[in-house]
């Protein structure tokens, strides 16, 4: 039982970061449907960040919102820039040009920055583990538990108690509407790039703070998952993508805990294998979007 | 020569049923062979004249070949981006390599290889090409049964799921694959005539597959899947025919990549290589086997210029430092280049036959069939709506509705906005199933069908907001349908001209029908429904948005329809000239209940019909005024 309850803890902990990636992906995707490839990169260019403030010395406080500011930034520039000219166009279109933006950013990170992992000196004091009882909880996991919950937890206001919120929330169900009732679609969809660029970015800490180094690939593995997360959940929705993300996090965790060793090589494909066989029952993912047909 | 011929032979007694691949067309074939010869062309020149890198560049050209059109056939028909189709390529990679792998070599690269693999090593490039495709099929059928029911977005992450899943389970499996070790101790070097032969096959296979009436029932599904389903087109089925075939090709392409390279990873067919296989297949035009053909060719020699960029050196008086990762970036570029600028890729949606009008039965003087769209068989039975209800968690959009319609028959269907007219119409043809009663052709239950079979039962449909297969051809849009009733010795392209011909567009055939004016759309759907060769056909407002002339021309469609195919006619219209001038019998629905059915005459003085379009205090003005003043209340015929 007590290696349940601590398997749960790291299925948290996991799962949390697939959630906020997989609903960094939804956000946007419910609005302009772009699956973005590039998200990855997003992630990446928060663990470059860090890795750069704290080489040159800055504050760890100072460094963190810039690590979160910085893909942020990358993120409403990039739909300013590679994705505003494809607006509107087919699912087909604008996954490819993601796909375009992803893989140039990436040969950029390669040649400007370092093919290789750039360690990222985290405070030792990150590095300690809480026991309470029989379980022990790493101090990064637990902040990564919280941050989970409070990101989670401040999106909920933000979609639910403001006025920019409620018109994704809108704007989610019906872009064309919102236009016409008079908001900007530009700001609309703006915000929805910074949001998810904010997940992408506190993921991406979250993924370093564990790892320590930051590569070019870094975001790309996990923006998978996270894709295959938002699926399973009912692309589009965003509870779906945050359930999704837990459900996969869960089932990495529990498969890492209880595979045979000489399985254990693959458990990514497994953990994939089970979560796209998810989809035979329920091909609209767990909490599809009811969408009104009008024919 | 197992493979080449083994595979088209594999297509096409899989293609009976499954793929559908009968009825090409001459122009198919044409096609082909227009496609085939500049490959055959390429192959000849590298065997005579080339440098030893002018041949290298033209074998992995044709190879390239057989893997794009492997994603055209899925892709391009299906409109679902495939990121997995490369999966298909390492598996035939791996699987063809562990069996040509010299027996010495074996020992040394794979010490630790499972026996029974072991003992099948030293076999020759055909025959381990040839099983190395029956693993490939295991894998794309047990894979392809989930990602077929799946559309748009959704398809493209689970197949990114198997390029993934593929990946690891290569990289993990040390013992068979070296894991992420180079795989090496096979014999280098693939004859040409292989390679051509299996890129000439593979565009054979690809075009005639667009052609066949499973590619134009999943380009249609590409375009509409609604429309699609509604004219008997069972896209899933179709899916995961392509999806099946497409990795097929992919496999051949893996195997023969594998042996050009002699030594290869599980990278080398990951995300680097699809990324340069979809550049290839978007920068032509995804959509057509010709742009399939001509974006590899670009994209090969645009490649190659790159690599040498990147690797440095002195160009001319040019000195160039090494670039890394030009390839990526060009590559990246173009594909942003064509999302941008040129969506259809450099041969747009037509292929080079098709631009040349090779294709009699889209040409206008081809010989119409006489005979008209035949009803099927059972001709008096009759369409009975028995007690049909539909709720929507708690809402009830339709409750009770109750009429017959007999063959020869018009009935109207009328009511105020929200009376529940189109629910109705969707309940009948099975797009939204009822919660409660039945309906029934010839006692026969309808709404519980799969909705691609609904028109097979004699039911077809057209929608209130026009869904036509907006970039498929005025006759390819009217063949999908008729497709989907054709017998065994039935033509259905003469029986899809003749519907053209009822609708009076038979002089537009080769139009693309997004290109259609309004009135002439709202025709072309009626065309396509009559293809069905229907016993019933329900018309969900067909004159909405119409000016005079073209409703007056649609009226006159409708009578012909009638008089000389009986068919019974469910219309439901806003515009009460129209259906008190057409129709036999009206029903009239009012919040989901029915609450008059009678001639127009009689539907014209019921005080609830007037009560529920006009209000109840203007039904119950004083008697002293006639009922229904022309004008002010329902309009007379």
């Amino acid at each position: 039982m007590d290696i349940f309850l601590q398997q749960l803890l790291n299925a948290l902990s996991l799962g949390g970061t697939y959630a906020l990636l997989a609903l960094g992906l939804a956000v946007v995707f419910s609005i302009i449907g772009l699956i973005n490839f590039a998200h990855g990169e997003l992630m990446t260019t928060a663990g470059y960040v860090m890795a750069f403030a704290l080489a040159a010395a800055l504050p760890f406080p100072l460094a963190i919102i810039l690590a979160v500011a910085a893909p942020v930034l990358l993120a409403v520039v990039m739909e300013r820039v590679a994705f505003r000219p494809v607006r509107g166009a087919s699912g087909t279109t604008l996954l490819l040009t993601s796909f375009a933006v992803s893989a140039i950013l990436r040969v950029l990170f390669q040649n400007f920055i370092s093919a290789r992992p750039v360690p990222v000196p985290m405070p030792a004091a990150l590095s300690g583990v809480i026991n309470i009882g029989p379980l022990h909880l790493g101090i990064i996991q637990s902040i990564s538990i919280a941050t989970t919950a409070l990101m989670l937890a401040g999106l909920t206001l933000f979609l639910n108690r403001t006025v920019a919120g409620r018109a994704m929330r809108a704007a989610a169900e019906d872009f064309a509407i919102v236009r016409l009732m008079g908001l900007r679609a530009n700001g609309v969809v703006a915000t929805a790039f910074a949001i998810s660029g904010l997940l992408a970015g506190v993921a991406g800490l979250l993924w370093v703070a564990q790892r320590g180094s930051v590569d070019p690939l870094m975001g790309f593995l996990p923006v998978l998952k996270a894709f295959i997360a938002a699926i399973i959940g009912g692309l589009g929705s965003l509870t779906g993508a945050v359930a999704g993300g837990f459900l996969l996090g869960f089932i990495e965790v529990m498969l890492q805990a209880w595979l045979p060793e000489a399985w254990l090589p693959y458990r990514d494909a497994v953990a994939i294998m089970l979560v796209i066989a998810v989809l035979l029952f329920r091909p609209q993912g767990l909490l599809a979007r009811k969408t009104v047909l009008k024919l | 020569m197992l493979t080449g011929a083994g595979t088209a032979a594999a297509g096409r007694s899989v293609g009976g049923r499954l793929l559908g691949m009968r009825h090409f067309g001459k122009a198919a074939w044409v096609g082909s062979a227009m496609l085939a010869l500049p490959l055959i062309i390429v192959g000849a020149l590298a065997e005579t004249v080339l440098p030893s890198w002018g041949t290298r560049l033209a074998t992995l050209f044709l190879i390239y070949v057989v893997a794009v059109l492997g994603n055209q056939i899925y892709s391009g028909n299906s409109g679902i981006m495939s990121f997995g189709h490369t999966s298909f390529m390492a598996i035939g990679a791996y699987a063809s390599a562990l069996l040509t792998i010299a027996p010495a070599a074996q020992a040394t690269a794979l010490p630790h290889l499972p026996g029974w693999i072991a003992a099948l090593a030293g076999q020759p490039l055909v025959v381990a090409v040839g099983a190395a495709l029956a693993v490939v099929l295991v894998v794309a059928v047990i894979f392809g049964l989930p990602v077929a029911r799946l559309g748009g977005s959704a398809a493209s992450i689970a197949t990114l799921g198997l390029l993934v899943i593929t990946h690891v389970v290569l990289v993990a499996s040390t013992d068979i694959t070296r894991g992420s070790q180079t795989f090496f101790g096979i014999p280098r070097g693939v004859p040409m005539w292989l390679v051509l032969a299996c890129a000439v096959a593979a565009t054979v296979i690809a075009r005639l597959y667009r052609s066949s009436r499973a590619g134009l029932g999943l380009r249609a599904a590409r375009e509409d899947e609604i429309a699609a389903g509604a004219v008997g087109v069972d896209v899933v089925r179709l899916r995961f025919g392509a999806f099946v075939l497409g990795a097929l090709l992919c496999g051949v392409s893996g195997a023969l990549l594998a042996h050009f390279l002699g030594a290869f990873s599980p990278k080398d067919f990951y995300f680097n290589l699809t990324f340069l296989l979809l550049s290839m297949l978007i920068l032509g035009g995804i959509t057509t086997v010709s742009g399939a053909v001509g974006g590899t060719a670009v994209i090969v020699l645009l490649v190659e210029v790159l690599r040498r960029i990147e690797a440095g050196g002195a160009f001319g008086p040019v000195v160039l430092p090494p670039v890394f990762g030009l390839t990526d970036i060009g590559i990246g570029l173009v594909i942003l280049t064509v999302m941008y600028r040129l969506r259809e890729g450099l041969f747009g949606v037509r292929e080079l036959d098709e631009r040349l009008g090779l294709d009699e039965a889209h040409t206008v003087g081809a010989p119409v069939s006489a005979a008209p769209p035949a009803a099927a068989a059972g001709v008096d039975a009759s369409l009975s709506v028995e007690h049909v209800g539909k709720k929507f968690a708690g809402l009830t959009a339709l409750e009770d509705v109750d009429f017959i319609l007999t063959p020869g028959e018009v009935v109207g269907l009328i009511g105020p906005n929200g009376a529940g007219k189109s629910t109705l119409i969707n309940a009948v043809c099975g797009i939204v199933p009822p919660s409660s009663g039945r309906v029934a052709i010839g006692g026969a239950p309808v709404a519980g069908m799969a909705v691609h079979d609904v028109p097979r039962a004699g039911l077809g449909r057209t929608f209130q907001n026009i869904r036509l297969f907006r970039n498929l051809t005025v006759l390819e849009n009217v063949c999908a349908a008729a497709n989907s009733v054709a017998g065994a010795g039935d033509d259905p392209v003469a029986a899809a001209r003749a519907a053209l011909d009822v609708v009076g567009l038979a002089g537009q055939a080769a139009r693309i029908a997004a290109t259609l004016p309004y009135g002439a759309q709202r025709r072309l759907e009626i065309a396509r429904a009559l293809a069905l060769r229907p016993r019933f056909l329900l018309l969900d407002e067909p004159a909405a948005g119409m000016n005079p002339a073209e409703t007056d021309s649609l009226m006159e469609v409708l009578r012909r329809i009638r008089a000389e195919h009986r068919l019974g006619l469910l219309v439901v219209e806003h515009d009460l000239k129209l259906i008190m001038r057409l129709c036999d019998r009206i029903v009239v629905l009012d919040k989901g209940r029915q609450i008059a059915i009678g001639t127009p005459a009689e539907i014209r003085a019921d005080p609830a019909v007037i009560e529920a379009y006009i209000g109840r205090r203007r039904a119950a003005a004083p008697a002293a005024s006639p009922p229904a003043p022309a004008g002010q209340g329902l309009p007379a015929t």
